[in-house]
């Protein structure tokens, strides 16, 4: 079996958070501004090697990237 | 100023005098600083009052979205204590941990009591890899096992953790290169508003779920396994971070009521120090006027 989403490079995690951005996004005025605050996300991350913190990225980003990296066919969104 | 006039006649006539007198000015100086003392105190007193009352409002959703996201975690760990799943105890591969604390600090011990027993697990298997949530742990863990540490994410714990922050956490774990044979995510548990206690939830690798000894009862098939992991690793990871959100604030709330009633404490005595030098102060002008005016009308 096997999946659109993750042919195009995303995981599940990532393939639920586009489904729920879309469900958001299709709610009412009023409900979508409440639900949509509960989707952001502004998280930094950084890689440590050897003991030394490496640069502080956003995670949104380097998520994206990577799964486009990983795409075989352009991104599913 | 009249201190001044009379003095002349003070050092002539009595020599008991000279003690009220560097009393006196001593007691002026200290005055002062009492006042300025007490006025920092009381400073800070609204200030430790006011992030009481931010952490106690903040508390309530961050409570509220604790006890969703236990529910959440425990249902979605059901599938696994079903099919009893257990962490493959292997020799060469790797265990992750990951620490989930906060940026900020100001409340109490628990992020060094997170530090604590992640480092304790790390004696117990000191090649274990370290993924940080937080600053505040970032920079304990970093001191003492850099070396182990692959990731730290910042701004955590700004507001009650979202679900879109789980989800991609677990997605960058998941890009990570080892393959662990367990991962233990290290949160603090909410007993009661009063005491936490650091606490591993198991988040399982494919090959475990897949060698437990009930998997036949779930009709998985392996392409779908991976799938599961990550959701799995998003649910207890949101878990967790909802839990020890909420632990974060309710121990702030705590801390910020002692530094209000401490504060208050030395209040009062610094108040009572204060009334009882100025006493001091006027009896001894009291003095200084009666006794210039008796020497000169003698």
């Amino acid at each position: 079996m096997a999946f659109a989403w993750k042919a195009s490079g995303l995981t599940y995690n990532r393939y639920l958070a586009v489904a729920a951005r879309v469900v958001r996004r299709s709610l009412k005025e009023g409900e979508r501004l409440k639900a949509e605050r509960r989707g952001e996300m502004e998280l930094k991350f950084a890689k440590w090697e050897n003991g030394k913190q490496g640069e502080n990225k956003s995670l949104a980003q380097a998520n994206a990237s990577s799964m486009a990296e990983g795409a075989g066919h352009g991104q599913g969104q | 100023m009249l201190s001044r006039a009379v003095r002349p006649a003070f050092n002539a006539a009595a020599v008991v005098s000279a003690r009220p007198i560097a009393a006196d000015a001593a007691g002026y100086a200290t005055l002062r600083e009492i006042e300025g003392r007490l006025k920092s105190i009381r400073n800070i007193e609204k200030i430790t009052k006011t992030m009481k009352i931010v952490a106690s409002t903040k508390l309530n959703r961050a409570q509220r979205a604790m006890v969703d996201s236990r529910s959440y975690g425990e249902t979605s760990n059901t599938v696994f204590e079903k099919a009893e799943t257990k962490p493959i105890e292997s020799e060469d591969k790797k265990t992750l941990i990951i620490v989930c604390s906060s940026d900020k600090g100001l409340c109490g011990g628990i992020h060094s009591g997170l530090s604590r027993a992640t480092r304790r697990m790390l004696e117990k298997k000191p090649n274990s890899d370290l993924v940080v949530l937080g600053e505040k742990s970032k920079a304990q863990l970093g001191r003492s096992s850099g070396k182990n540490i692959q990731l730290s994410f910042a701004g955590v714990g700004k507001d009650v953790p979202t679900f879109a922050d789980a989800q991609a956490i677990a997605d960058q774990i998941s890009l990570l290169p080892t393959d662990y044979a367990d991962v233990q995510i290290l949160y603090n548990k909410f007993i009661n508003a009063t005491s936490y206690e650091a606490t591993p939830i198991e988040a399982f690798s494919e090959e475990a779920i897949r060698e437990s000894p009930n998997f036949a009862a779930f009709e998985i098939d392996d392409e779908v396994l991976a799938n599961l992991r990550e959701y799995a690793l998003a649910n207890s990871l949101y878990w967790a971070l909802a839990e020890g959100h909420a632990c974060e604030q309710s121990a702030r709330r705590n801390a910020m009521d002692n530094a209000s009633k401490n504060a208050g404490d030395m209040i009062n005595r610094f108040q009572i120090l204060y009334n009882r030098t100025r006493q001091a102060v006027i009896t001894g002008e009291l003095v200084e006027i009666i006794t210039g005016a008796s020497a000169s009308e003698g």
